[in-house]
């Protein structure tokens, strides 16, 4: 597993690549955006926060009372006197000024990313297009042909746009190497995307608090060479009525309580799909 | 003597508005114009309320903008859920 | 009713409605017992009685501290547990329903029973003293929230025995929190426990709204009051309205529960966006409802330990209320990665950069008041300067939360939880500088300033200990027990340093308890250059805070004698036999009746948590409303004295009596609340579709006429009012005794409707549209047989005779009537005709 953890190496990872990406137009995804962003916030806030503690902490010391602190060297509050404040207004609108700038130029940069993140993947790339349903405690992945896995594989360099809903609670659908992450909703769709960039096995997760098994609602994000791709995938199409003996390949971790829900919820998904091939998969992953 | 005099007015006319939202109902109009005219009344209806019987007209008038603040409140809620359905 | 002068304000005034002390009843049961319970004079302090008795905000505050450290400990507890299990990256010592539980119930408690209640311990203990109020307006509701507080504690506690507490999240997210996926009945005593916290909080609102607009010390305008007591003020104006939505999606999650209503598990429509809608738009307030107490004591005690007035202390507040207003309209932060369109996305985004300017410039002010003084490092300015200093780094870290895209990767991470564990644990650090700040105030002793200052260098190094590797490891997916391996040492870091940070809780509560007895003495005022009045009174002050009337109208402050001639002379005029009457008037100070009702309350929720199974639970239910009905009438019938201060600042409310404005404060809760449900409906309307959403009722008509005997009752209301107002018993009675008939009409007329569409086989859980439809009406309707109890209570008193000099009563209860009449005029229309 490739996958980097902590913010060092996360930052260390930063390279011209990334530069390259945030300057280029369009077509990027939250993988090619997310470590640049992510570094500049830390080095800036890290700086900030350095600056704005040490003078704080300085000024404490400065002006700690000593023994021969001068008692008069100003006016100091009386007990009993009416509050009031003292001067200072345009000291603090200074920093309120610069602090403003720092955050709106930090803010208003990454909402042009944003823009770029949410335009989708670029249809010129012909991506491919999976449709994922959160179920207590898996993920169900619905390919263009119709067949349903809880392994989600993909192949290595062509734009994966991901449609997710959830058959019963709230999940949230991320996959942590390739910084991707969004809610499945019951009777909602999100969408998002990812260029999958290196083949090897990755795994996806569960982000939302969903019950007993949402620690262990995981599953496996295999990056496959094209080939293997396609010829994994033509398999699939051959077979797509007996689709569900793959079902088992996932490391669906079920428990046995909302499976009577879950199996009916499914039929009122939002999600088109043959919906009674969609229920037997449900049904068997006890 | 007076007072209850108009108290009496409003209640008559409390009373009609009433009448004509469901009466608008079956006029025949588009639906946003019926909508429209039978949103107002009610609007209407609750000022005529609120000002008179409950006082506020006579009341400091930051009462009536701390009723109003939460009116606000609630319909920046409605609208801003609303329009955040895709 | 002419209106146009104000009424007097300056008469001796009960806050539970009713005004005559020489009752006419007779040696009734009642009676007896109120004679019984009724208690001119306090028992002493040592005595448990005091304590189950006595009013009076300063013993309430106490209660509150006292409390609120018990669920810190509760809590804490919970946290251990959680840090224990993620010692190691696999599950060990917790099952995972177990662990669920335990992240939970520890984020709900440390939220709502500790960290809002202990903040509100000192509001309650000083606020009064720093506005110069004898106490709040209406001490027995003050002494009614603290009990209901602590009794929804102990059921959430009660929820462990029953199956399991609620396992899903602090947050609640919709539809896990139905029973289809958390069918025990401990989670919906979790949620009832909740729900009768909000009630308090509700009450405690309109009391603190209505004591801080009315009753401050002459010449303390609103802008002059001390920093502290304006975050408070903030505070409650934000709880009044974020809490009434929390209530919204409280009550239909209840409903949802118990009754089988279908609002969040609503198919083809966003039932579970509704909840996250309700809850954040409730939720991100809260995060400064907590905060802003600390803010306030960060500024009382730099200023008094710099020996420097704050820094811009105008733009501090004008910065403190630009938050408390745009607190309501950054809710959807919380939702980046749901469906919720770009459009608004950008425009919550926005909104929440703009909220972080404000704490920026609070943040600086304070900074900036340091330079130049003669900072003296006591244990509690440690305290708040070490929380001033994580609370900026959980600010900064906060900032790349309000990056939508970075929010994207960040969310559902421990980045979340490092931040907010330093945003609102740096506020739990303020204030335990403000115990310790406040400590010789009210116990007239030190605290032991050694293991002070040691405690705050283990509480520094353990806090940071504990969060700051979370930042590390925020790859981390918050809320679960299985982690990735290379993340351990982080982890087991933040293990240790969870220890030390409890350890140094439970050092500063020793010390606490140590002091009590073996702390040096203090008199009045131990802190060079405290300004504020509390200091200028003993420690701890007596009963009624004052030797003599508080006034700033010299420029600062000074005790009038108790019958001032400056009265006559100021703007306020008053009747000369009404002076000598206060002059020699005791205020009370103890009532038995909120405990009572609090004990109520108690059982009657815990009896409806598992209402639906059968067994003891409708039992309970039944006894809870039996002592709930006895307890209230105990406390209607009290006859228990406030004076209203006669002199003072009470600016944008004079004109006003404190009862009215009470009641007024409290109806706009209710405006939101309604306007909540309103929303839902709208909202769930709109995700259906609009037009093809059906109407539940079949014709207008029965709506109509509803219509018609609401306006009616309103009108007989009114002419109640004017016949009280011209002395005419029979016309009052008559009025009176009309609105109660046209409201059981009403009942009675909606009873038929719902039945005949209970034939029909339309039920609550139907569909949604029939679960709006009689979830919204319904809830109306129990506000109007809320209004029929009322009735009930104040007709035989008519009949005695009551409410001829005083028609205050029937006024408010005029004010109610109406209200729930315009809620009626508007849900008549959208469930009958549009
Ligand atoms: C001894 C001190 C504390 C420790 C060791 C501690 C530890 C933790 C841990 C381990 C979690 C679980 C994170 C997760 O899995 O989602 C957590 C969550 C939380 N803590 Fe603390 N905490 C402490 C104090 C506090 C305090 C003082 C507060 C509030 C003022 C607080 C508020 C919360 C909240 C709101 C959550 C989130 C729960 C949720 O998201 O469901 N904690 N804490
Ligand atoms: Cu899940
Ligand atoms: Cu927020």
């Amino acid at each position: 597993m490739s996958v980097t953890y902590g913010l060092t190496t996360r930052v260390a990872t930063v390279n011209s690549h990334h530069i390259e990406l945030l300057l280029q137009a369009n077509g990027r995804t939250m993988n090619d955006v997310f470590s640049m962003l992510f570094g500049v916030f830390l080095i800036l806030g890290t700086a900030v926060g350095i600056v704005v503690i040490s003078y704080m902490v300085y000024n404490a010391y400065k002006y700690r009372e000593t023994p021969d602190s001068e008692v008069a060297e100003r006016e100091r509050p009386q007990l009993g006197e009416l509050p009031q404040g003292s001067g200072g207004g345009k000291k603090l609108a200074i920093s309120l000024t610069i602090s403003a700038v720092i955050v709106i130029a930090l803010i208003a940069w990454a909402y042009i990313v944003l823009v770029d993140v949410e335009a989708g993947a670029p249809e010129s790339e012909d991506p491919l297009e999976v449709q994922v349903e959160g179920i207590q405690f898996s993920w169900q992945y619905e390919y263009p042909n119709g067949h349903t896995t809880n392994t989600l594989r993909v192949p290595e360099d062509r734009p994966v746009t991901l449609i997710l809903t959830s058959g019963d609670v709230f999940h949230t659908f991320g996959i942590p190497a390739y910084d991707l992450k969004a809610d499945a909703i019951p009777g909602q769709t999100t969408e998002t995307w990812f260029r999958p960039n290196e083949t090897g096995t990755y795994e996806a997760q569960c982000f939302e608090l969903c019950g007993s098994g949402h620690s262990a609602m995981e599953s496996d994000v295999i990056v496959m060479e094209q080939e293997e791709f396609d010829q994994w995938y033509a398999e699939t199409g051959s077979e797509t009525n007996a689709t569900t003996n793959n079902t088992t390949d996932g490391s669906a971790t079920n428990n046995s309580t909302a499976n009577d829900s879950t199996a009916t919820t499914t039929e009122n998904r939002l999600l088109d799909g043959p919906a009674p091939e969609r229920q037997l998969a449900a049904t068997t992953r006890q | 003597m007076t007072s209850t005099k108009l108290y009496t007015v409003i209640y008559v006319v409390l009373f009609g508005f009433a009448t004509a939202q469901v009466a608008l109902e079956f006029m025949g109009l588009s639906y946003a114009v019926a909508v429209a005219g039978i949103l107002l009344l009610s609007v209407i209806k609750a000022v005529l309320v609120a000002g008179y019987y409950q006082h506020l007209l006579y009341e400091p008038r930051s009462v009536t903008y701390v009723m109003i603040s939460g009116l606000l409140t609630a319909i920046a809620l409605t609208f801003a859920a609303s329009y955040s359905i895709t | 009713m002419t209106e146009d002068q104000p009424r007097d304000d300056h008469e001796a005034q009960p806050d539970g409605g009713h005004t005559h002390r020489s009752l006419t009843e007779g040696a009734t049961t009642t009676s007896t017992l109120r004679e019984f319970f009724t208690r001119d004079h306090l028992p002493p302090m040592e005595s448990v009685q005091r304590w189950l008795l006595t009013t009076n905000h300063k013993d309430v505050g106490i209660l509150y501290l006292v409390t609120s450290l018990f669920f810190l400990v509760f809590g804490g507890v919970l946290a251990l547990l959680m840090r224990i299990e993620l010692l190691t990256p696999v599950n060990s010592v917790l099952s995972a329903t177990g662990y669920n539980q335990t992240v939970s119930i520890h984020g709900l408690i440390m939220i709502f029973w500790f960290l809002s209640p202990f903040a509100f311990g000192f509001a309650n203990y000083v606020v009064p003293l720093q506005i110069g109020a004898k106490d709040l307006a209406f001490p027995r509701l003050n002494a009614l929230s603290y009990w209901l507080y602590l009794f929804s504690g102990v059921l959430l506690g009660i929820s462990f025995f029953q199956g399991g507490s609620f396992e899903g999240g602090w947050t609640m997210y919709a539809p896990l929190n139905v029973p289809s996926y958390m069918p025990n009945i401990g989670s919906t005593t979790t949620v009832l426990a909740l729900l009768l916290f909000v009630i308090s909080v509700t009450m405690s609102s309109v009391n603190f709204l209505t004591t801080l607009h009315r009753m401050r010390a002459k010449g303390l305008t609103l802008l002059r009051m001390p920093l502290f007591t304006w975050s408070i003020l903030l505070t409650v104006w934000m709880m009044l309205f974020a809490f009434a939505a929390l209530l919204a999606a409280l009550l239909i999650l209840s409903s949802d529960r118990i009754l089988g209503t279908t609002y969040f598990t609503a198919e083809g429509t966003p039932g579970s966006l509704l909840w996250t809608h309700l809850f954040w738009f409730f939720g991100h307030p809260e995060v400064y409802i907590v905060f802003f107490p600390a803010l306030g004591a960060m500024a009382e005690t730099f200023q008094t330990f710099t020996g420097r007035r704050l820094v811009g202390r105008k733009w501090f507040i004008l910065a403190m209320l630009l938050v408390a207003l745009q607190s309501f309209l950054v809710w959807m932060h919380h939702m980046f990665l749901t469906s919720i369109n770009l459009e608004i996305k950008t425009l919550f985004m926005a909104t929440t950069i703009g909220i972080s300017l404000p704490f920026d410039l609070m943040v600086f002010s304070l900074i900036y008041t340091m330079v130049k003084g003669r900072i003296r490092f006591t244990t509690p300015f440690l305290f708040t300067f070490g929380g001033l200093l994580v609370f900026i780094i959980g600010g900064i870290t906060g900032v790349f939360l309000g990056a939508v895209v970075l929010d994207y990767q960040l969310r559902g991470t421990y980045w979340v939880v490092a931040h907010f564990h330093y945003v609102m644990v740096a506020g739990v650090t303020a204030l335990i500088g403000a115990l310790f700040y406040w400590y010789p105030k009210i116990t007239g002793r030190m605290y032991n300033r050694r293991l002070g200052k040691a405690t705050f260098g283990l509480f520094f190094v353990g806090f940071n200990l504990l969060y700051f590797p979370m930042f590390i490891a925020w790859e981390t997916p918050r809320r679960v027990f299985d982690y990735p391996a290379g993340l351990t040492p982080w982890h087991q870091l933040a293990t240790i340093g969870g220890f030390m940070l409890g350890v140094a809780f439970l050092l500063v509560i020793w010390n606490c308890y140590w002091s009590l007895w073996h702390g040096e003495k203090v008199e009045g005022n131990p802190w060079e250059y405290a300004t504020t009045a509390e200091w200028a009174v003993p420690s701890p002050p007596p009963l009624e805070n004052f030797p003599g009337v508080p006034s700033y109208d010299s420029g600062s402050l000074d005790f009038l004698d108790e019958t001032p001639e400056a009265s006559t002379d100021g703007g306020t005029a008053v009747a000369g036999d009404q002076t000598h009457e206060s002059g020699d008037h005791h205020d009370s100070h103890a009532s038995p009746w909120p405990f009572f009702i609090g004990v109520a309350a108690l059982v009657f929720f815990l009896g409806l948590s598992g209402i639906s199974t059968g067994g003891i639970y409708p039992a309970l239910t039944i006894v809870g409303v039996v002592f709930g009905a006895v307890s209230l009438l105990g406390f209607g019938m009290e006859s228990f004295s406030v004076t209203e201060p006669e002199l003072g600042e009470r600016w944008p409310f004079e004109g006003i009596e404190n009862g009215k404005l009470g009641v007024w404060i409290f109806l706009a809760s209710d405006v939101v609340l309604f306007g909540a449900f309103i929303g839902s409906y709208v909202f769930l309307r709109v995700g259906y579709g609009w037009t093809d959403w059906q109407l539940v009722p079949h014709d207008p008509i029965p709506g109509l006429i509803n219509t018609y005997i609401l306006l009616t009752s309103s009108f007989c209301i009114v002419l109640a009012l004017v016949a009280a107002e011209k002395n005419s018993r029979w016309g009052l009675i008559a009025g009176l005794s009309t609105t109660l008939l046209l409201g059981v009409g009403f009942l009675v007329n909606k009873g038929i409707e719902w039945v005949e569409l209970f034939h029909e086989g339309i039920w609550l859980s139907s569909n949604v549209q029939a679960s709006t439809f009689f979830l919204t009406t319904g809830l109306h309707a129990l506000h109007v047989i809320l209004g029929l109890l009322i009735l009930l209570f104040l007709i035989p008193r008519a009949i005695n005779g009551a409410y001829l000099d005083d028609e205050r009563p029937v006024e408010y209860f005029g004010l109610y009537w109406h209200f729930v009449d315009i809620v009626w005029l508007f849900l008549f229309p959208l469930f009958y005709i549009i």
